[in-house]
């Protein structure tokens, strides 16, 4: 290489001062944005009209404590119900019977269609159509179980069937994403190594759908948790059940909404983290 | 005449409509190791997965070790088999997949132990043992708490040799083993499959590989639209072939 060539080759090293584009748009818009925020927010705390020591007065009253844990029963048995109902109706779903398959297209079909709000009145009502509940041998008389219907469906067990019943008409679909997102390649390795399709299931593809499952069913838990709000219509004994009869009692209506509001976030909260760090578990393997 | 570890007798299959093999015959003697090559869409594969009972076949029947392959026969008569029963039967046959198809929620060796542990009920002492001997085998020793995701190809598909040969089984088949790998991965795995042919294993192997097939092959079928077209040893086949298609597709393939 020639001497002269070497030196065109040289990068010319000259600082120039960068000017990055002004976006005064975006400025201006969050400065709006801002000042919108600013106003709800004196308009709540400053409102003459709402008296927050009120609403801290009644933040750890020991009837709201008691609404909130129910609300958390009901959510974690809701949630554990409607997983497994999920699970048993995915598989079914998935089956090569017709008939079986056709059973679980159904339950999803009815149960994600009604609103829960008429799903909850319905079966808090069932006492109304079926005067006792019997579990035994149609038509014999045997049985091993039989009580008045308003004995066994409590507002609280009503609820938690209603819940139950709708969340695992929605999760079936999440379950059969997730077990469908699994190829067929993984079937036919546990198949060619002499498992049945039982084992597969359980050990190969379950596992492996897991992954897919859990983020959804995150949202599917905070959607739950809120929905528990519904059962109020029922007397479910819940968290907002509790504060609207409180208000009931003394008119502090949006005080005690307020306060309902406050641990519904502060759970919510609680979840949020929860899922982040049970996603990045499962993102790691 | 010993019996053949694999007779295939006058097997037909169809996807629908569609027919897949028609009448093939191929018999495979203990220890031998027969490859079958031919064009995409030939029904090699297909054949390999009715081997295993993966697919039912139509027509024809498939011996393994003297057994019926999916039925049993009474009375003249063919029931076929419960899972269970087919199950077990799956369990003498290995089978290495074009994918590796190793489960990626488990390590290498629980990958390898997991079937003689859950399907034989092995002792967990033993299963490892050998899981570590057959790592052992196929140059992995030190691999045995790395998931498939941290493997290369060519590593993923020796595990899958080692799991498969974990059965004990007394028949390997091979479906495309090195189709999926880079080129620089290709030897690692043949080399293992090289070895185990020449430990007397017997294996059907379907490839493209035809290297592989000449220098390990005592036979090589060549099939075609569904048919076996043309058999025997690896240099009358490769280097001789008789029928039209073989030699348009080798002259294609091994120029």
């Amino acid at each position: 290489m020639t001497r002269a060539a070497e030196e065109t080759r040289q990068p010319v090293r000259v600082r120039r001062r960068v000017v990055p584009v002004r976006h005064y748009g975006r400025g201006a818009l969050a400065v709006l944005a801002a000042a919108v925020v600013a106003l709800i927010i004196y308009g709540f705390a400053g409102n003459p009209n709402i008296e927050w020591p009120v609403v801290g007065d009644y933040l750890f009253h020991a009837d709201i404590l008691e609404g909130l844990l129910r609300t958390l029963e009901m959510t974690a048995l809701g949630m554990v119900f409607s997983l497994i109902g999920a699970t048993i109706v995915a598989l079914m779903r998935m089956s090569p019977s017709r008939v079986i398959s056709g059973i679980a297209a159904g339950y999803i079909f009815v149960f994600r269609g009604i609103p829960l709000i008429l799903l909850l009145v319905f079966v808090g009502n069932v006492g109304l159509f079926v005067d006792r509940i019997t579990i035994g041998i149609p038509f014999t008389g045997l049985h091993v179980f039989s009580e008045p219907s308003s004995a066994v469906l409590t507002p609280f067990v009503a609820s938690v069937i209603g819940l139950s019943l709708a969340g695992s008409g929605y999760m079936a679909e999440i379950v059969r994403a997730g077990l469908l997102a699994i190829g067929r390649g993984q079937r036919d390795a546990a198949k060619a190594l002499g498992l049945n399709s039982l084992r597969t299931t359980r050990y190969v593809v379950l596992p492996q759908a897991l992954r897919v499952i859990v983020p959804p069913m995150g949202n599917e838990l905070i959607s739950m948790l809120k929905a528990t709000a519904i059962v109020s219509v029922i007397g479910g004994g819940d968290l907002l059940t509790i504060a609207q009869a409180i208000s009931g009692a003394n008119y502090r209506t949006i005080e005690l909404l307020l306060v309902a509001a406050v641990w519904y976030f502060v759970v919510i909260a609680v979840l949020t983290v929860g899922q982040h760090y049970l996603e990045r578990r499962i993102a790691e393997r | 005449m010993s019996t053949p570890m694999v007779s295939i007798e006058g097997v037909d299959k169809s996807f629908g409509h569609k027919q897949i093999l028609f009448g093939v015959d191929l018999t495979v003697e203990a220890g031998e190791t027969v490859c079958l090559i031919g064009p995409s869409g030939c029904g090699k594969s297909t054949l390999l997965r009715c081997v295993n009972n993966l697919e039912e076949i139509d027509g024809g029947r498939i011996l393994v070790d003297g057994s019926l392959v999916g039925y049993r026969e009474h009375d003249g008569k063919l029931y076929e088999l419960r899972e269970n029963a087919a199950c077990a039967q799956r369990t003498r046959v290995g089978m290495v997949f074009q994918h590796f198809n190793l489960f990626p929620h488990m390590t290498a060796l629980q990958n390898i132990t997991f079937a003689p542990l859950r399907v034989l009920r092995e002792d967990k002492a033993a299963a490892r043992e050998h899981a570590h001997e057959l790592l052992g085998q196929v140059g992995l020793a030190d691999k045995a708490d790395a998931y498939p995701s941290q493997l290369s190809g060519g590593q993923q598909q020796r595990v899958a040799i080692a799991r498969a040969l974990a059965m004990r089984p007394k028949l390997m088949l091979f479906d495309e083993p090195t189709s999926a790998l880079d080129p620089e991965l290709v030897g690692e795995v043949l080399a293992v499959m090289r070895g185990l042919a020449g430990s007397g294993m017997t294996m059907i192997v379907v490839t493209h590989e035809m290297g592989f097939a000449r220098e390990v092959a005592q036979r090589v079928a060549f099939m075609d639209g569904g048919r076996i077209v043309e058999q025997g040893t690896p240099e009358a086949v490769l280097g001789n072939p008789r029928n039209e298609r073989s030699r348009a597709f080798l002259s294609a393939v091994l120029q």
